[in-house]
């Protein structure tokens, strides 16, 4: 079993790295950042800020300060004499005010407000959404309660007449019932594409310098004379193959403990979204996607010369790693739709869309485990073709393949 | 132990191996001589199946190639491959391991060869920390660390200090009295001369000569005289038994066209010069080769005949 010591080698290379340990803990760090750094932001950003209403109405204005008192304490909203002054008179008079940030802004109310629902609001920020929703709903409720009161009508009355009708979404699966919210399925069909992207460009490209620096450093002519190009080459996978996989495994241990502690909703619908072979199948398919685009990776280290010449030739299968997301969308609104499934039995996309498929509804057994089948026999043909022209492209001195060369060494012996 | 039966190897537009037939015996040392460029690499790739003849046959152990045979293979290429990023054991481990040996045995045998080439305590150091010098030794280390049967060694000498170069071929001596068949390429003759037992010179892609050293030298004679003189010795071109003639002022390598006119020669010197030393020597196998190059390349002239 010549097979292991090569496994073992590439994988304890890249494991032992310090860049390993660093991306390992780095990443799970970065994407709590990026959801919760917003949050935060947002809460920080909403600091005090000094309005005042100009109210041509004169019926808003009082309420308004009063309500925002109780329900934005932020805010501090002050009256201001209208005194007769015509709109434009007023707002110039601001003008010098608002820049010398002695008020942040002036909400004008026109005197027919109650007909045209229309308020204007002056400020040097005029793009902080929270305020503005604020003022236009505060607004809103003001001039509602007014014509409710002057109609004699009980709030509580268009209260219970208005109220919104919710829409909860239960999912019907083999395992029984459980609430989801729509809109999941998606996004963790997203998510998972989106980790099984960023994982296969890290290691594949890992695992096509790999290759590639094997050429340049000439090891492999003791390699292959010690035991099969076969041997080497699939080490050479598997090995760093499997230091992608552990960290993969890695992270989603430090996911997993992180959503089972904490409380935020979103945790609560990844929770009732993964069942226990949902989370199989993504481990099934997560697998075989990434060991088909890392041999791809692989045959394009072992066909070419240079970094220049890799890169040039990684372009493409990068863009075959993109179509899954562009079909995603296809996929969750009609998963059993026949271009669907013929492109979720297409071996290069059939490992992220058939997953989205069993996400989004089951489909038949049988269709999945023909894309299971196909796609490991693209796995052992891909892995063939790339032995052979690992085989040939390695001991090949300065020459640029050209395709139909690479593909005449495919044939060789 | 190794056969090469008509052996052709074509690149894109020259022939880099024109039907080359050699045979090595159990024990013995074959020394596979030719300048840079002759077809040496090309054949032993060949020998080492990692190209394929155009034609011919090899024969190892009286088997084609297979996986069997390579853990009873040792093989130094001629460019040279470690990782860079692991240490000197790791290194040994790896490509003992490769050859299918137990890690006990990798250890027991690696530290004795790295005691012997001074490398021990280096042991734990990456290569990439090393000098080049030392991971030659290594390379040389790995090719004989599983105790094969079959030694090719492509260019062994390059790259190492004097010294080293005594330690390798020592160690090669050492292995041919375990009764290990080795192959060794070198563009430096002189080395060569010292150890192999038979020589095969390539040029062109053609094998020019072959034979074992002792009868290689009988065959081209004795015929160079090396002398010490004071004088004039310019009339030594033109006497009549004279071939060829080095004149460096003080020193002359003299070529006569056969042994026979060694007392002449020397009655016309004594004559003529005042002669500090005079002494007849073997060819060597460079100027062998030079003269089986030139035959070769001037195509069908008769043996012996020069210029």
């Amino acid at each position: 079993m010549k097979i292991l010591p090569i496994i073992f080698r590439e994988y304890r290379m890249i494991v032992k790295k310090r860049s390993f340990l660093i991306s390992t803990l780095l990443t799970p760090a970065l994407m709590a950042a990026l959801i919760f750094l917003p949050m935060l932001f947002t809460r920080m950003a909403r600091g005090e800020k000094t309005i005042h209403i100009l109210d041509y109405s004169r019926v808003v204005a009082e309420a308004l300060v009063q309500d925002s008192r109780k329900n934005s304490p932020t805010l501090h909203l002050y009256p201001a004499s209208t005194a007769d002054t015509a709109f434009d008179t007023a707002i110039d008079n601001y003008r010098a005010r608002i820049l010398e940030k002695e008020v942040d802004g002036v909400l004008l109310i026109p005197r027919d407000v109650r007909s045209s629902r229309q308020v204007r609001y002056y400020g040097r920020n005029i793009s902080d959404f929270e305020t503005n929703r604020y003022l236009a709903e505060a607004v809103g409720a003001v001039i509602t309660r007014h014509i409710l009161d002057e109609q004699k009508i009980d709030p509580d009355v268009i209260r219970d007449a208005t109220r919104a009708i919710e829409l909860d979404t239960f999912k019907v699966k083999h395992e029984g019932v459980s609430r989801s919210s729509s809109g999941m399925d998606y996004a963790m069909s997203m998510v998972m594409l989106t980790i099984l992207f960023s994982i296969i460009m890290a290691y594949g490209q890992l695992i096509m310098r790999g290759v590639l620096e094997e050429k340049s450093s000439r090891i492999v002519e003791i390699l292959i004379s010690s035991t099969r190009a076969t041997t080497v080459f699939s080490g050479k996978i598997l090995g760093i193959g499997l230091a992608g996989l552990t960290q993969v495994a890695l992270w989603i241990i430090i996911g997993a403990i992180f959503i089972l502690q904490s409380s935020i909703p979103v945790s609560q619908g990844i929770r009732a979204f993964f069942t226990l072979s949902l989370a199989g199948w993504f481990a099934l398919f997560f697998v075989l996607g990434y060991f088909i685009f890392a041999i791809l990776f692989s045959i394009v280290g072992a066909a070419v010369n240079t970094d220049e010449e890799a890169q040039q030739f990684a372009a493409p299968i990068t863009w075959l790693l993109v179509i899954p997301f562009i079909l995603g969308i296809m996929v969750t609104q009609s998963p059993d739709s026949v271009p669907v499934i013929i492109a979720s039995l297409i071996p290069l996309f059939s490992p992220t869309l058939m997953f989205m498929r069993i996400s989004v509804s089951m489909p038949p057994l049988a269709q999945v485990l023909s894309s299971v089948a196909l796609s490991l026999a693209t796995i052992w043909f891909l892995a063939w073709l790339g032995a052979k022209i690992f085989r040939t492209g390695l001991l090949m001195y300065g020459k640029k393949p050209s395709l139909r060369e690479i593909l005449r060494w495919a044939r060789y012996r | 132990m190794l056969e090469l039966d008509n052996l052709v190897k074509d690149f894109d537009t020259k022939r880099a191996v024109d039907r080359v037939s050699f045979s090595l015996q159990r024990g013995q040392i074959l020394g596979l001589l030719g300048p840079n460029g002759a077809g040496k690499t090309t054949t032993i790739r060949m020998i080492m199946n990692i190209i394929a003849p155009d034609s011919g046959e090899i024969r190892i152990m009286g088997e084609r190639f297979s996986e069997t045979l390579k853990d009873r293979i040792g093989y130094l290429p001629e460019e040279r491959g470690l990782y860079r990023k692991m240490t000197i054991r790791e290194n040994l481990d790896f490509f003992g391991r490769l050859k299918g040996m137990d890690k006990k045995k990798i250890t027991s045998r690696g530290d004795e060869l790295l005691r012997e080439f001074d490398l021990i305590r280096h042991r734990e150091r990456r290569m990439e920390e090393l000098s080049k010098g030392m991971s030659q030794k290594l390379q040389f280390i790995i090719s004989i660390l599983h105790s094969p049967d079959l030694l090719i060694l492509d260019e062994p000498f390059s790259g190492l200090d004097p010294v080293n170069i005594e330690k390798v071929k020592d160690c090669i001596l050492e292995q041919k009295r375990h009764n290990v068949s080795i192959i060794f390429s070198t563009h430096l003759m002189a080395y060569a001369e010292k150890i192999v037992d038979t020589v095969v010179m390539i040029h062109q892609g053609h094998k020019v000569l072959d034979g074992s050293l002792s009868f290689i030298r009988a065959q081209h004679g004795r015929r160079l005289a090396r002398i010490v003189y004071d004088g004039d010795g310019a009339f030594v071109t033109n006497l009549d038994y004279v071939h060829a003639v080095s004149d460096y002022g003080r020193e002359m390598e003299i070529e006569l066209a056969s042994d026979d006119h060694r007392q002449r020669l020397l009655r016309d010197l004594v004559t003529h010069l005042d002669i500090h030393h005079f002494e007849m020597s073997d060819p060597s196998l460079h100027s062998v080769f030079l003269r089986k190059a030139e035959i070769k390349s001037l195509d069908d002239l008769e043996v012996g005949g020069r210029e």
